[in-house]
Order: structure tokens, then sequence, then C-alpha cells
């Protein structure tokens, strides 16, 4: 890590330091390994990929495509797991939901963590349902006391059925609450603790939020204990009348790519990823855009050790 | 309640709503107003669930033309969704069409819907071991008459009156739309996977008495029986036999027992 001892900037705030979390042995566990430069694994590359990996070290899966009892999603993984590291991505864990955990949703990921083997799994800090309705978006949660004591309760229980460390992923946001009480990166920092969980920083959201709510993505940045950062993601966006709209169908943006240097000096070498959801550029892009970041990271990486 | 669920609640209801509301709990500011910013998730959610029915109903798409966007929105608006996997959200369309006005009026819109929706469920359904020859060539010539097939848990036949499959086939391929035709007898498409590829073909007029009666469980007396009504006594087993060559050569069948 380039500079761990200046990464929190919060002396033990209280809603860090008012819990005592009791850690089980099954998700206590050893750190989790450096993958270097990956991309989401998305079915307009497959056949690409596996022609040419590349530069391409490392691949995110995204878990609910393969939550899936046969056919030609399994026989896909089985032949990427053969190549690449993989790690699993999902979208409906629905973590901040007040509806009660999905069991048969937690029991599916597992197997397919079982089968997978993944060096780890994530999912959103967001909630996608209630009242047994699922809206298939990461709607922001409110910063409150109790929203961070439902969501730690929810995460540990999840990584009791997983038996590992789970990571969690901050979302672009377009409305915040008139409750909130902390700010987002403060919430995200105590539930990483709270919850011995760790965080997949996703720069390109960071930068969404933070214009769409007018923080600055550097505050955020400091906020954020670096133990806690095991991967980032970079992705691009639409810009809107007023607001930025969070497509990830675009390439990573100039102001993104200058947060990203800004987290690589604070975090160090984290496992990064570029994360295409639509619009999907010829394989040869992407793998342009991995060398970028690269490029940027790598000297300060150097320079630092 | 909490006030955790209560705006979770409370935006669920705006999102579902036919028009973004504002709502007290979400903060406006210099950059947008609240309402301006739950309408970024009240139309998302919309997008989100026709693209998820426009990858899965290629067929019905290609039927409807111009009037698939009012089909699906009419569905939305009806049917939030219930299941975590977006995939899984077109399970009530084809019920949806053949149910509610207007479309129930056009019967060949549900029959295409129900086609579809086999295909995509065959896609991702369980593997399942496909029978050759050889297996067959296994059984005792005295245990034939009480053999039993066990046909793959995923094959779907559907009854259509229209040419719905032609409408799947260009989708598929890309062709031109076909002219939709009216059959004087209701015909049956038989809907499968076999290893990683799905396959759809209507029925032979005599095949379906017996694959019936292959699903059902019944014996290989009982189905050969069911040639009857198109078949006399000496064709009627030279018939069977090119059934079954040609279900075990397509994969249909999974494994066999003898009482």
């Amino acid at each position: 890590m380039i500079d761990p001892a200046g990464l929190v900037s919060h002396a033990s705030p209280a809603y860090l330091s008012d819990k005592t979390i009791a850690m089980t042995p099954a998700t206590s566990s050893q750190p989790l390994p450096y993958l270097g430069y990956g991309l989401g694994l998305r079915v307009d590359h497959y056949e690409a990929l596996l022609a040419n990996p590349g530069n391409v070290e490392w691949l995110e899966v995204v878990s609910e495509n393969y939550m899936v009892d046969g056919g030609l999603p399994l026989v896909w993984l089985d032949r990427f797991r053969e190549r690449f590291p993989l790690v699993m991505h999902g979208v409906s864990l629905s973590i901040g939901s007040t509806d009660p955990l999905d069991e048969d949703y937690l029991a599916r990921l597992a197997a397919l963590a079982k089968r997978v083997e993944p060096a780890w799994v994530s999912d959103h800090l967001c909630w996608t349902g209630v009242q047994g309705i699922n809206l298939h978006d990461l709607m922001p949660l409110p910063y409150t006391e109790e929203a961070l004591d439902h969501v730690v309760s929810r995460v540990l229980r999840v990584q009791d059925t997983l038996k590992r460390r789970i990571l969690l992923e901050n979302v672009s946001s377009y409305v915040s609450f008139a409750d909130s009480q902390l700010t987002e990166w403060e919430f995200l920092a105590a539930v990483a603790e709270r919850a011995d969980c760790l965080i997949l920083l996703d720069v390109n959201n960071v930068h969404v939020s933070a214009q769409n709510h007018g923080f600055s993505s550097l505050d955020y940045l400091r906020g954020i204990p670096a133990s806690r950062v095991q991967q980032f993601h970079l992705a691009g966006f639409e810009q809107g009348e007023h607001l930025i709209i969070d497509t990830h169908d675009a390439p990573v943006s100039n102001a993104v790519w200058d947060l990203y240097i800004e987290a690589v000096r604070r975090f160090g070498r984290v496992s990064t990823m570029i994360e295409r959801d639509d619009n999907f550029p010829p394989l040869f892009e992407l793998m342009a855009e991995l060398d970028h970041a690269r490029t940027l990271a790598e000297p300060l990486l150097q320079d630092a050790a | 309640m909490s006030s955790l669920q209560t705006i979770q609640e409370q935006m669920l209801q705006a999102v579902l709503a036919e028009r973004a509301a504002k709502l007290r709990s979400i903060r406006s500011d210099d950059i947008a107003g609240a309402e301006d910013r739950l309408s970024i998730y009240h139309h998302g959610y919309r997008v989100r669930l026709r693209d998820a029915l426009k990858n899965e109903f290629t067929g019905l798409q290609c039927m409807a033309g111009r009037r698939f966007h009012a089909l699906l929105d009419t569905y939305v608006k009806a049917h939030p969704s219930e299941h975590y996997n977006i995939r899984w959200y077109g399970a009530d369309l084809p019920s949806f069409l053949d149910e509610t006005q207007p479309w129930c009026d056009e019967p060949q819109l549900a029959e295409m819907a129900y086609v579809d929706w086999a295909v995509s469920t065959a896609f991702d359904a369980e593997d399942e071991r496909s029978m050759g020859m050889a297996d067959l060539s296994a059984v005792p010539a005295h245990a034939w008459a009480n053999l039993r097939l066990s046909m793959q848990k995923h094959l779907r036949v559907l009854t259509v009156t229209h040419n719905v499959d032609a409408f799947r086939r260009a989708a598929d391929s890309g062709a031109k739309r076909p002219h939709l035709r009216r059959f004087v007898h209701a015909r049956r498409i038989l809907v499968w996977r076999k290893e990683t590829t799905i396959h759809y073909r209507t029925l032979d007029r005599d095949e379906w008495p017996v694959l019936n009666a292959a699903l059902g469980g019944e014996t290989f007396a009982a189905m050969c029986e069911r040639l009857a009504d198109h078949h006399d006594e000496s064709t009627a087993m030279s018939r069977m036999v090119q059934l079954l060559q040609r279900w075990l050569e397509t994969g249909l069948i999974q494994g066999w027992t003898t009482d």
C-alpha cells in the first residue's frame, strides 16, 4: 500500500467504535489475492476472449447469469474457469432491503460459489426491492444508524452462509434522503468495519454520485479505509440534463481516469477491472482501456515501492 | 414500521406508479429537484423490464411488429417483477396474452409467446443425458412390451392454430416477417434442447399421440396402439421404429425402464 497511514482520516467515529464484531471462524479468512487487470465477462466477448485473452488477467462474472440449472451458460463458465481466475459479482442480493434475505437466492449463490471457487464474491450496497417486488435496480439507502445496523446484521448472515467475506460495491445514485445522518463514504466504511467485509470501489460510481449530489470525490476516497478495498471498477457514464446517468455503456471518461489515479495513490495495488454493461465495443477496445489503466497505475505503484 | 421500511415502501410505490411522484423523504437541491431525481428510477425500471422481455420474446416481437412495445407496456404495468433474476420476468407473459383484452382476441400472440418462453426455459434447463441407439439395444427382447421411456424433462409440446414457428424462425435468422396463416386443424410444436442447441419442430400428425403416451409413462405396447388411428398393423411397427430412431437421434429420450 502506498499511503496506509493517511487513509482513514476520521479518528474512530462513534458509528465505528460502539459495536463489537464477533467474527466467526468461518468468515475470518486470509487476505484475498491481487489479480491484476481484468474485465467483466459478457456474452458478446466470449469467443474473442477465449481465442485471444491478450492482456486480460482475470474475469468477473455476473453471478445471476450462471445461477441456472444447466445449458450453455454453465458450459461457457466452465471454459472460462479453466483459463482465468474468476470472481463473482451479483446484482440481486439486496443486502439493504427490509424484506427477509431470499434463502433460495442465497442457496443458489452458495452453490455457484462452490462450483466456481471464485477469488471472491461481491454485490452492491443497496436494496433492489421490497414487499416481494423486485425493481431490478440498485436503489440507494438512507445513511442512518438504523440502516447501518440492518445492513451489518445481514452482511454477517450472508458471510456466514457463504463462509467467506464478501465485497460490497458503492452504487451510483440520483437521490439522497432527508433522514441521512452519515455521508455515503462514512456509511460504506462503517459497514465494512463493523461487518468485517471488503469494498469493491467503483471509481465511476464515486464520480457519478459526487457530481449528482455535489460532494467531493476526493473526500469520498479519503473516507474509505484502505485495508478494506479489494477491487476497483472502472466504467463510463452519460451526461444528462442535470444529472449524470450511470450507464456503464461508454468508455471510461477523463474525469474517472483522473480519479482512478487518485485512488491508486490512496489505496495502492488493487485488482482493477473495466466494467461494460451495454453498447459493447470490440474486445480490443476494452483491452486498450485496460492497458491505459495499467499505464496510469504501474508508474505510481513502482514509485511507491 | 421502521423508517427504513417506510422509505423503501414509499420509493417502491413511487417507481411503480404511473407517473413519477415527489417524495418528502428525498432531498431537492440546486442540482436537481426530488421529482427529477426519482424519475430516473421510474424510467429505468420500465426500460429494464421491457429490454428483458425483448430478449426472450423475439418471435412475438416479429409477429406483433409495431404493436410490440404497447403489448410490453401493458404487461409491465400489470405485472411487477417478483423474481430476483430479471431473466424470469416473462414467465407470465404468455398467459397474460391468453387472458387479457385486446391481446386475447388474437390467439396467435399467446401461442407465439408460449413457444418463445419454451425456447427460453429450455436454454438453461437442467442438463440431462441423451440416450442413443446403443442404449436401447440393451433392452431384452421379452421386455419391449413393457418398456417405458423417460423423455427429457425440459421438453415442451405446445398446441398452435397458427404458423407461429415461422415467425420464430424468421426472428432467429433475420429473415423477412412471414404472413400469418391459420391452420384448419390445430398442430403441435415440440421444443427441446440437445446438448446446448435449442430445437423446435412441428410434430407429425401421427407422432403426437405416441409422444403423449411416452410422456405419460405408458408402455411401448400402449404407444404402438396409439398408431392404430393412422396405420394398419402392417405399417404401424415400422412407423414406430422410425419414430423411435428420430427421437433417439435428436436427443429426446433420456432413459428407459421395464416393469
